[in-house]
């Protein structure tokens, strides 16, 4: 397989990657038995299905059904058992043994770790518990196991079982160990992905997001940090620690979701109504990240996010986004009404490269009105996963070293929106922060009056 | 290896052989007094507090989960109050109807003015019950300390799948809806999924939920006198003849268990604390 790195650096990944391969085998077959059984489950389970609105019909016609079904012997009709798993109590951590810390955060960690008695490589992330005195166990906590637990995906990351430690309030997750995350191997990738790798990463992604939104499960807080990949090209999301199932219509959400570089701008405007349309407005972040190999809208703060989210999409008008002057955060804002041509976006401009399809797809993805962004599944369905090139398959992916399977990651920037942090955009004054941008946002192709 | 999301993870064998509270030296028929009274006091606060019965239902499994299998938590550590309360704040707390510790509390401390296996009664008044700031904080505390061990002995496995749903679908599946008692019908199927949550059999825990809805059905359709297909109609349920069977035995049989515990506690009651249990399995001995 192509490596992009030095060979000594490459062989060194590569011995690693075969040692790897060989306990990864082990354990395989081990599995192997077990995956068996349910593929043979999941088949009836299919065969199951597609029996059952003929035996339904059937049953409501009395007359025909008699000889119908007495055609079938028992043997013939195998009933359906599900497999619902079990339960039983967290097992303590010192079952695992770590061997090295991937990431260190104020509050928690993820580590590489290997269970002892079977050898096998895990990821362990101890969850955050912010222990609020008022509440007993925190809800993030048991909202991040609990979707995670039943987000089960091949475009997720898989959570193996919960551990508690010697102090009560110690939670660890116990989850599959993949030796990247895409913001650390950006960082340390010479060259950005190659178009076609792009198309395979971004598929996975949004087959994730399909899959989670009609699950009514939003993640806010996609970014690439969250995201992982295997050595084999194969990508999972991560990190529930902010997700929530969609509550009834109308219900009031706090906007203080999603890291600030990957926030929409509705969020920033202090909604407390939004849907699956935030997670869109990340992924096409992510999109134009995976495009440059960096962050495309790196704010300082909520306002300086938003200005740039102005001057890269174009500033909202009445007729492309009517809520926007309902938004709490509006008001504070100067935006001349009738600037025309001139406050379009420049999102074609600074992705030359992209092809006619992909730019339509990063612009509907990056649409300021949350109406205009796709679903999850009319991106699957979109022109540029058709055209030329196409994905890159998985098993034809350039390896790379991992970090997280070697040493010890740096703390990364503090932009992770804080749990129980009060809602903080409410009184903020965007008008000011225009006047001192005038340049840059001449520059971008539009005027902001300050009233 | 990967559960379905349709399916409960069920109890295995080992873990219905024994429990906490045996292991602890708690009689098995005291055992199942105690839990049998706990779940009613669940479903009567789960009302009291009105959540919809799905969330209820959810709470009973949780509390009835909790005390399976030798690992399973013990009376003699937990009282069944206690445990009651804590499966129902942690199960509204993941739900769109989340409840304050404090109105768990103070609807606990309501029902406990009542007595026991009494259904609620029509217009309770718990809002005229709370309790002093100092028995709050230390109910507070022993809520948490029970949630915690809860999540802990489940292995964070909250999740359940109800019947409810299935069995209307099943119901429209039978074209039962044609008929003019459907309503009938549709109601005593409801109302037998209920009890069988409160089965000292366990049933939510040893049979999935579309087994469940089947046998309410059959049951329900025999009571109504409404016929039902001329065939073996369960199977399309994934509910084979035995399986349907013994459901329906355990069905009828939680009514006549509820009538022996009332007879069986008349004038007492129930221990639904750690020190109450205490208090009665001391009489029980010196009893022997
Ligand atoms: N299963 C895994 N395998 C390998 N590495 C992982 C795994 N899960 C997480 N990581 C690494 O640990 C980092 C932090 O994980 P995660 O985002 O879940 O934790 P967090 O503390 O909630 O992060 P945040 O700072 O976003 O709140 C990820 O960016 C990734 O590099
Ligand atoms: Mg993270």
């Amino acid at each position: 397989m192509a490596s992009r790195w030095a060979d000594d650096e490459a062989d060194k990944a590569e011995a690693l990657r075969q040692k790897k391969e060989k306990e990864e085998k082990k354990r395989l077959k081990l599995q192997k038995q077990q995956a068996e059984q349910e593929a043979a489950a999941a088949a009836a389970r299919e065969r199951e299905l597609e029996s059952r609105p003929a035996k339904r019909r059937r049953l409501s016609n009395d007359t025909g059904s008699q000889d119908v079904v007495s055609q079938e012997t028992p043997a013939e009709r195998p009933l359906l058992r599900f497999d619902g798993g079990g339960w039983g109590p967290c097992r303590h951590v010192s079952n695992f043994e770590t061997l090295n810390h991937i990431e260190e955060g104020s509050y928690g960690w993820v580590s590489r770790a290997r269970e002892i008695s079977t050898g096998s490589v895990v990821a362990l992330k101890k969850v955050k518990m912010d222990y609020q005195q008022q509440d007993g166990f925190p809800i993030t906590a048991l909202r991040e196991i609990t979707i995670l637990q039943r987000a089960r995906h091949k475009n997720i990351v898989s959570l193996h079982e919960v551990l508690s430690g010697s102090d009560p309030s110690e939670v660890v997750l116990v989850m599959e160990f993949l030796e990247h995350d895409l913001k650390t191997l950006q960082e340390d990738m010479p060259e950005p992905f190659l178009a076609s790798e792009v198309k395979t990463l971004l598929k996975q992604l949004t087959s994730a997001l399909s899959f989670l939104h009609s699950n009514h499960i939003l993640h806010r807080d996609l970014k690439t940090s969250n995201i992982l990949l295997s050595n084999h090209g194969h990508l999972k999301i991560a990190d529930f620690g902010m997700a929530r199932y969609i509550p009834p219509p109308d219900a009031r959400l706090t906007q203080l979701v999603v890291t600030l570089w990957y926030r929409a701008p509705e969020l920033l405007l202090g909604t407390e109504t939004y849907g699956t349309e935030i997670d869109m407005w990340s992924l096409g972040c992510i999109f134009g990240e995976l495009l440059l190999k960096e962050p495309i809208l790196q704010g300082k703060n909520e306002v300086d996010e938003l200005s740039r989210i102005f001057a890269l999409c174009g500033l909202p008008t009445d007729r492309s986004w009517p809520k926007f002057w309902r938004l709490p955060n509006a008001k504070g804002l100067k935006i001349p009404r009738d600037s025309g041509a001139k406050s379009g976006g420049v999102i074609r401009t600074k992705f030359p490269f992209l092809t006619n399809a992909g730019a339509d797809l990063l612009m509907s993805l990056l649409s300021l009105n949350p109406e205009h962004r796709p679903s999850a599944d009319e991106v699957l369905e979109h022109a540029y996963f058709r055209e030329q090139p196409k994905p890159k398959p998985m098993e034809m992916f350039p390896t790379f070293p991992s970090k997280a399977g070697q040493e010890k990651r740096r703390k990364r920037s503090p932009n992770a929106p804080k749990r129980g942090e009060a809602p903080g955009m409410q009184n903020v004054d965007f008008s000011g922060i225009f006047a001192n941008r005038e340049e840059e946002q001449a520059g971008a192709g539009f005027q902001l009056r300050v009233a | 290896m990967q559960p379905s999301p349709l399916a409960n993870p069920l109890a295995t064998v080992v873990q219905l052989e024994t429990s906490g509270s045996q292991l602890d030296g708690v009689p098995q028929d005291l055992e199942n007094s105690i839990r049998f009274a706990g779940a009613q006091l669940t479903q009567a606060a789960g009302m009291l507090l009105r959540l919809p019965q799905e969330v209820i239902a959810q709470a009973l499994v949780v509390f009835m989960r909790f005390w399976i299998g030798g690992d399973g938590g013990s009376l003699a550590e937990f009282g069944a109050e206690q445990v009651s309360a804590a499966s129902l704040y942690t199960t509204t707390k993941l739900s769109a109807w989340p409840k304050s510790p404090r109105s768990i509390i103070n609807a606990y401390a309501y029902l406990a003015t009542l007595p026991s296996l009494s259904p609620p009664p029509e217009q309770p008044k718990p809002d005229s019950y709370y309790v002093s700031e100092g028995t709050y904080q230390t109910r507070r505390t022993t809520l948490f300390q029970a949630e915690q061990r809860i999540l802990q002995t489940l292995g964070f496995h909250l999740h359940v799948s109800l019947p409810y749903t299935l069995c209307i679908t099943y119901l429209q599946a039978l074209d039962i809806f044609s008929h003019p008692r459907a309503a009938e019908l549709a109601k005593r199927a409801v109302a037998y999924l209920n009890t069988a949550l409160l089965s000292p059999q366990l049933l939510y825990l040893t049979h999935q939920p579309s087994s469940l809805a089947t046998a309410a059905i059959y049951l329900a359709a025999k009571e109504t006198g409404i016929k039902m297909p001329d065939v073996e109609w369960w199977e399309v349920f994934d509910t084979d003849r035995e399986e349907l069977g013994f459901l329906v035995v355990g069905l009828l049989s939680v009514e006549s268990f509820a009538e022996e515990e009332r007879a069986k506690w008349e004038g007492r009651s129930i221990p639904m604390t750690v020190e109450e249990l205490e208090a009665e399995m001391k009489r029980g001995d010196g009893g022997n």
